[in-house]
């Protein structure tokens, strides 16, 4: 069974206490001076509301329906229409967006948990609003004044929804192939001609028109990415008065058959001398699309946290009334014919990853929410760049590490179920095939692993990986300088996981220089273990916060006993991989590359 | 300097003319401790009968870079006039002259000097374009006998090349006595040349200016685009050609086209360059002569701080356009370039096409071999590799096939060499190809001793990634670094460990020298600002205490230590030299301990090698204080040295320390300077230091914010300052407690981390590495 109450205890820990001496600290600024912790937290309440009560009940139906194509019209399931109405009512859409635009301007420390509930709740749904969110961001960043008038305001309250599209059926990660076609016309605006493929939302009912943001190429572009254009093609061109016109030369040529993820439309696209405008300059249409790519990337990160969350929480709810055997050290519950499973040490085990994974993943993408915010809104041009660096750092981390622990965690659920979880009837199959697409758009966790290794690393002489370096060093030096026994051994536990990955971040650079498979070899290894030292941090932080509060006994004892307990797990049992990656690591590309093609 | 060889009698020199070359020259001569006797016209009604040459002085005290290497080699520069005073060449052994390029005044004057100069002394003429033959028209045997042309390039302190050329009655003795001068005094490479006009380097560099000029007018391209072509790929300075005629100076181009179209053979292929240059000649009308005047091809709008580039096709000035990058392989690969497609290997080959044949044509006729020809284009011109490296690149055969397909002819020497390369290494010996077709050895001038035959001719006695130890003969290793820009690193510091007991055992003492551009500019800032950025504090740690250890175990090591250093020995590599027994250093030696540039202060023992220094300078007053301020005042303020003699005043180098001119005769003499330290050699005693401690602090610290409030210092000075001061003053002491060397490298240690923590340092070093210039934070 799909259970989820949104966690919004721990989402309030992330958000008021674990980092409340971060100097990423632009909550405070003046851009958000209006807001007070009491209205995040009902923002939070409603969200939770809205999402347990509108958006659970139709995953599992959206998905067992899943999406039609007829006569050239995407419909989705059934209730979709109504809880995008009363979603985009609520004013969710626009929760993080520019007042400008009519947004709500709200902190994306508040926004990604409001995602996260989303996700939890209806991946599916939540990819809608969510693409619209991505096309408005890249429109904003490089859009034209007149583009941005006549769009914005429109696509920032949900009006209309929006989508990217990139991939055609020749290249999705190499985008230098891709053919699409743009012509200008003497109006200043272009005819697009071209195929795509994979398209969410491509086109849907759920809003009176979809605007594309399509990839393109020039007829005098220079080859390779260096020659892509972006351009805005509308579904309905919008009349002067802003209401929706005639019809452009956009069409759904198909629907794709997927795995999971089935009540979001993944559309083939064929556009056919439609019109459009171009987003931004000539051939820096990869760089204006990056703008998008990047906070999708987070939000992508999010939308695991969300699988894993509710997967976490279904299988809790069944390990409780499950019933099979005794507990090893003799029966636990005599009363009943036999004890629930979760008395059962390996059970034990899997919730307990579970746990520490959503826990984890939540403070990491809270840490790298605030850097978000600071990046645009910190005081000081300082502060905003240290933001800015760390951004860039943790965001192919939050997007690879969160979806791959999604992924364990989504099928974790499924074996605390057993032969239950995998039929369809208890609804947990559907998050190991929902979650699965997570490691895969957006660009692949490889491809992530690949960024994080041979841009980010290597950049300015490593300085994005400043920001975050410091803090865990800082952190350990001051845990041992306080010399607190309780966290001793946590503390140790970090600082030689911290160790372990400032040597192999060493070892990689260097081996770098000479060698690219040594990158390419150890990036997906290098990426986890940098995530698992992340996540460490924020739970030695919070083991910190949450001794002093059991000492304090607030009446919040259980919550942050829990919190101490959970951190233990994680320092147990889950950073000892760090040492494994190092290892791993350190062995070098030649066992990887060695066997020859043919071999294979 | 040169004092282990006997020089002949050259003890002082008189320069004729007071011009940039002569002058220039005759500072040159200054620098190298001879007396210099520098002669001028006296100007037409002028109450000073000297102000030629005097003012010709005043502007050398103020010209950048200085021609002038101390204070003390200016004195020793004498101004006079022809009329008053050239009787006095009698005084002199060598006679200079650097009058006007015109034969008839040249003539006349050396009508004059023949009957006052004493015979046997030298007289040569700077001349850069007219034959020896005419220059000597009508003199009698004796004045045959003891003439020669000396041909300088500017500025004469910085560039290596002299082309000498010898008349048919020429005495060689004495040629060779100005020779052997030229290059132990003055620090010059010997080129010999044929009395053909404009001799190498001018010959071919001004037919390759031509030709590149033409070019890219012809071909359409900008300025940029040819000096990113022409530029670096080609080994050229950065500058590229239309940037090194803005160096040199635009109104140079016609003059040297006018002389040398006058001299020049009929036929010759530089008379197919000739052609009307009205931007040129405008440009000169308008001033924009080049760096010198109103800017050149390029411009500095220092109102917007941008540089702006003059487009060829409309004489306009425009913001300058960065060409797109070169194909990859064109960058690397000389024969990519010239067969890249489109404009890339178009402007390539209409360049190398025509310079290297018509180099090739010079062979026999302004050199006698292809050696003579390369190093002049090399130390005349700054290539980094001369035409017949360049043609080796190439591969000659491929290049005379072009020729023969494109119809042009294929020099003789090309023809002779068919597939087989200029230069080839044959049992570890560098050889050349000559006219005729056979290998020589290339041969370097008598005692001098080149790391880089070394190398080409064995294996290292070790070692590692960043450094190693070579056997250069008589019992003596040399330890040279290796590393990126010979950064210094943990694999030096433990190399140097590791060479210790082998030197021991093996050797008799160790010169520490290498053969790059500079000696070295300390440790790897990059490399360091990423153990920053990951925080790895213990490993940054670490480096320190390995450097200090290794530098004190050369200090103190059982065997002789000389330090050779050429061009900058910054930071760390200043450090490793004031742990030397002894220093040998190139007369171009950049010293200084420049680490509070970028917030940090010396690590690896710096500090206290610089008070040792100072407090047993004869030239110090007694008490602790003055060595104290004195270090103090050089490392906070990152002082470096323009030149060997200042770094000997500035006490980076002590008075028995030694100075080389010549870059190729470095190792020979720090070699010998070590040998002599041999016998009875015992490594110093530790010292033991007495430090003003607080006191002295306090006084430092008043100083430095009045710095502060004057504008002088930033806030971050300040904390630097404070934390050098720390060091220097000895921490928590007095004066009455000794001080001892292993205490101050632990307060140096810990200043340091201290430093390499703070945020502002981090700042520093950054922008360092962003911008190449310190961050005033």
């Amino acid at each position: 069974m799909q259970v989820y109450n949104a966690p919004l205890r721990d989402m309030r820990f992330v958000l008021h206490e674990l980092f409340a001496d971060d100097q990423f600290d632009a909550g405070n600024s003046a851009a958000f001076a209006e807001f007070t912790p009491d209205l995040y937290d009902a923002v939070l309440e409603e969200a939770a509301r809205m999402s347990q009560e509108v958006l659970l009940p139709l995953n599992a139906s959206g998905d067992l329906e899943g999406c039609t194509l007829e006569n050239g019209v995407v419909r989705t399931p059934s209730g979709f229409r109504e809880a995008y109405r009363l979603f985009r009512e609520g004013g969710w859409a626009a929760l993080a967006s520019d007042p400008q635009w009519g947004g709500q301007g709200l902190p994306e420390t508040v926004n990604k948990l409001v995602e996260e509930m989303t996700c939890s709740t209806n991946l599916s749904f939540g990819l809608y609003p969510g693409l619209t969110h991505g096309a408005t961001t890249a429109l904003e960043s490089h859009g034209s004044e007149d583009l941005k008038q006549a769009y914005m305001p429109k696509m920032v309250s949900g009006e209309w929804a929006g989508t990217m599209c990139l991939t055609e059926s020749h290249c999705g990660t190499d985008l230098g192939l891709l053919r699409t076609r743009a012509d200008p016309q003497e109006d200043g605006s272009y005819r697009i001609t071209g195929s795509k493929i994979f398209i969410s939302a491509g086109d849907h009912d759920l809003t009176d028109n979809v605007i594309h943001l399509v990839l393109a190429r020039l007829a005098d572009a220079p080859k390779g990415v260096k020659g892509i254009s972006l351009f805005l093609v509308p579904k309905f061109l919008p009349n002067d008065d802003g209401s929706v016109g005639p019809r452009n030369g956009v069409q759904v040529s198909g629907i794709e058959h997927k795995m999971g993820l089935k009540a979001s439309a993944t559309c083939q696209m064929s556009f056919d001398d439609a019109k459009g405008w171009i987003v931004g300059e000539p051939n820096k249409g990869l760089s204006a699309m990056f703008t998008m790519m990047n906070t999708e990337r987070v939000s992508v990160g999010i939308q695991g946290l969300g699988v894993n969350e509710i997967a976490y929480q279904s299988a809790v709810a069944y390990a409780r009334e499950r019933l099979q055997g005794r507990a090893l050290t003799g029966p636990k519950r005599p009363d009943l014919p036999a004890d629930p499973i979760i008395v059962h040490p390996d059970v034990r085990r899997m919730l307990m990853t579970m746990r520490v994974y959503a826990e984890g993943c939540r403070a990491v993408g809270q840490w790298a929410s605030r850097a978000l915010d600071t990046q645009k809104h910190g005081e000081t041009p300082e502060l905003r760049a240290r933001a800015t660096d760390f951004v860039a750092l943790m965001t192919p981390v939050v997007k690879a590490l969160f979806t791959d622990l999604a992924s364990e965690a989504a099928n974790i659920c499924v074996q605390t179920y057993g032969g239950h979880g995998y039929i369809r009837e208890h609804g947990v199959e559907q998050f190991v095939r929902d979650a699965r697409i997570t490691q895969i758009y957006e660009g692949t966790n490889g491809v992530q692993a690949l960024d994080l290794v041979g841009r980010k690393l290597a950049a300015n002489m490593g300085r994005n990986m400043r920001p975050f370096f410091h803090a865990v060093s800082n952190l350990c030096e001051d845990m041992a300088g306080e010399g607190d026994k309780a966290l001793a051994a946590q503390t140790a536990a970090l600082q030689q996981a911290f160790g372990a990955l400032q040597l192999t971040t060493a070892t990689v650079a260097r081996r770098a220089m000479k060698d690219g498979n040594e990158a390419g070899a150890a990036a997906t290894d290098y990426l986890r273990m940098l995530g698992l030292v992340a996540m460490g941090y924020t739970f030695l932080k919070a083991a910190r916060i949450a001794t002093a509060k059991v000492a304090e006994d607030d009446g919040e004892v259980d919550f942050y006993r829990a919190k101490l307990i959970t951190a233990s797990f994680f320092f147990d049992r889950i950073l000892p991989q760090a040492t494994a990656g190092f290892l791993a690591i350190k062995s070098g590309a030649g066992s990887t590359m060695a066997l020859a093609e043919d071999a294979f | 300097m040169g004092d282990t060889i006997e020089t002949g009698a050259i003890r002082k020199v008189c320069v004729i003319g007071a011009g940039v070359m002569g002058a220039g020259i005759a500072a040159q001569v200054a620098n190298s401790g001879t007396p210099v006797l520098l002669l001028d016209i006296v100007p037409d009604g002028a109450t000073d009968r000297d102000a030629v040459a005097k003012g010709a002085v005043a502007k050398l005290l103020k010209t950048d870079p200085a021609p002038f290497m101390s204070k003390r080699a200016a004195k020793l520069v004498e101004t006079g006039n022809i009329e008053d005073h050239l009787d006095r060449v009698g005084e002199c052994d060598w006679i200079i002259e650097a009058v006007v390029e015109r034969l008839d005044v040249k003539q006349a004057l050396y009508t004059r000097l023949e009957e006052l100069k004493r015979p046997g002394t030298a007289v040569s003429s700077n001349t850069s374009t007219i034959p020896l033959g005419k220059l000597v028209e009508g003199r009698g045997d004796q004045f045959r006998r003891d003439f020669l042309i000396t041909h300088f390039f500017n500025p004469p302190r910085y560039m290596r090349l002299i082309e000498i050329v010898r008349g048919e009655a020429t005495d060689p003795a004495l040629a060779q006595r100005v020779e052997d001068f030229a290059d132990r005094f003055l620090g010059k490479r010997i080129v010999p040349a044929k009395d053909t006009p404009g001799f190498i380097a001018n010959r071919i560099g001004t037919y390759w200016l031509a030709v590149a000029i033409n070019a890219a007018m012809d071909q359409g391209l900008t300025i940029e685009e040819a000096d990113q072509i022409g530029g670096r790929p080609m080994g050229v300075p950065k500058t590229g050609i239309f940037g090194l005629i803005d160096l040199v100076g635009v109104d140079l181009m016609p003059l040297l086209s006018k002389s040398l179209s006058s001299t020049l053979p009929q036929g010759d292929p530089y008379f197919d360059t000739l052609r009307p240059m009205p931007l040129v000649d405008r440009m000169i009308a308008d001033g924009y002569t080049g760096r010198k005047g109103k800017g050149g091809f390029y411009t500095f709008d220092k109102a917007t701080r941008t540089k702006r580039a003059l487009d060829l096709s409309n004489g306009q000035y425009r913001d300058t356009i960065k060409p797109a990058s070169l194909p990859r392989a064109a960058d690397k690969d000389l024969a990519a370039l010239v067969s890249a497609p489109g404009k890339v290997g178009a402007y390539a080959w209409e360049i190398l096409g025509k310079v290297l044949p018509y180099a090739a044509m010079l062979v026999g006729e302004a050199a006698d071999d292809v050696v003579a020809i390369d190093d002049a284009m090399k130390l005349g011109y700054n290539w980094k590799f001369g035409p017949f490296e360049l043609i080796d690149k190439l591969g000659a055969g491929a290049l005379a096939k072009r020729l023969a397909d494109e119809g042009r002819p294929v020099p003789p020497i090309l023809a002779t060499a068919g597939d087989r390369p200029f230069y080839r290494i044959e049992g570890g010996r560098r050889q050349y190809l000559d006219a005729s077709g056979e290998y020589r050895d290339v041969v370097r001038a008598q005692g001098v001793l080149l790391l880089e035959d070394v190398k080409r001719a064995g294996e290292p006695v070790m070692r590692n990634g960043s450094a190693a130890l070579w056997d250069v003969g008589d019992g003596v290793a040399t330890l040279e670094f290796t590393g990126k820009m010979n950064a210094l690193d943990e694999d030096v510091a433990r190399l140097i460990v590791q060479a210790i007991p082998v030197v021991k055992a093996r050797f008799k003492a160790l010169v520490v020298y290498n053969e790059g551009t500079n000696f070295s500019v300390g440790a790897n800032l990059g490399l360091a600002m990423f153990a920053v950025n990951i925080a790895a504090w213990s490993e940054i740690d670490k480096l320190v205490s390995a450097g200090q250890q290794a530098f004190k175990a050369l200090k103190y090591a059982p065997f002789p230590v000389v330090g050779a250093p050429a061009g900058m020995a910054l930071g760390g590599g200043c450090e490793i030299l004031l742990h030397a027994d002894a220093i040998q250093a190139h007369a171009e030696t950049y010293m200084g301990l420049v680490e509070c540039g970028v917030g940090l202060v010396p690590g690896w023992g710096g500090n206290g090698e610089m008070l040792d220094r100072l407090v047993k300078s004869p030239a110090m007053p007694k008490g602790p204080m003055p060595a104290v301020a004195k270090a103090f005042e050089l490392i906070s303020t990152a002082q470096v040295s323009k030149s060997a003699a200042q770094a000997k005043e500035m006490s980076f180098l002590r008075p028995a320390d030694g100075i080389t001119m010549n870059r190729d005769r470095l190792l020979a003499d720090a070699k010998q300077k070590a040998l002599a330290m041999v016998d009875g050699y015992t490594a110093p005693e530790k010292p033991v230091f007495r430090l003003p401690g607080e006191s002295a602090r306090v006084g430092i610290a008043g100083a430095v914010a009045d710095y502060r409030k004057k504008g002088i210092a930033t806030p971050y000075d300040e904390v630097v300052s404070g934390r050098l001061a720390n060091v220097l003053t000895g921490g928590d002491t007095d004066i009455v407690d000794p001080v001892t060397e292993d205490q101050l490298l632990v307060l140096e240690r810990k200043a340091f981390m201290a430093s390499v923590k703070d945020a502002r340092t981090q700042a520093r070093v950054e922008h360092m590495l962003d911008t190449g210039k310190p961050l005033r934070n």
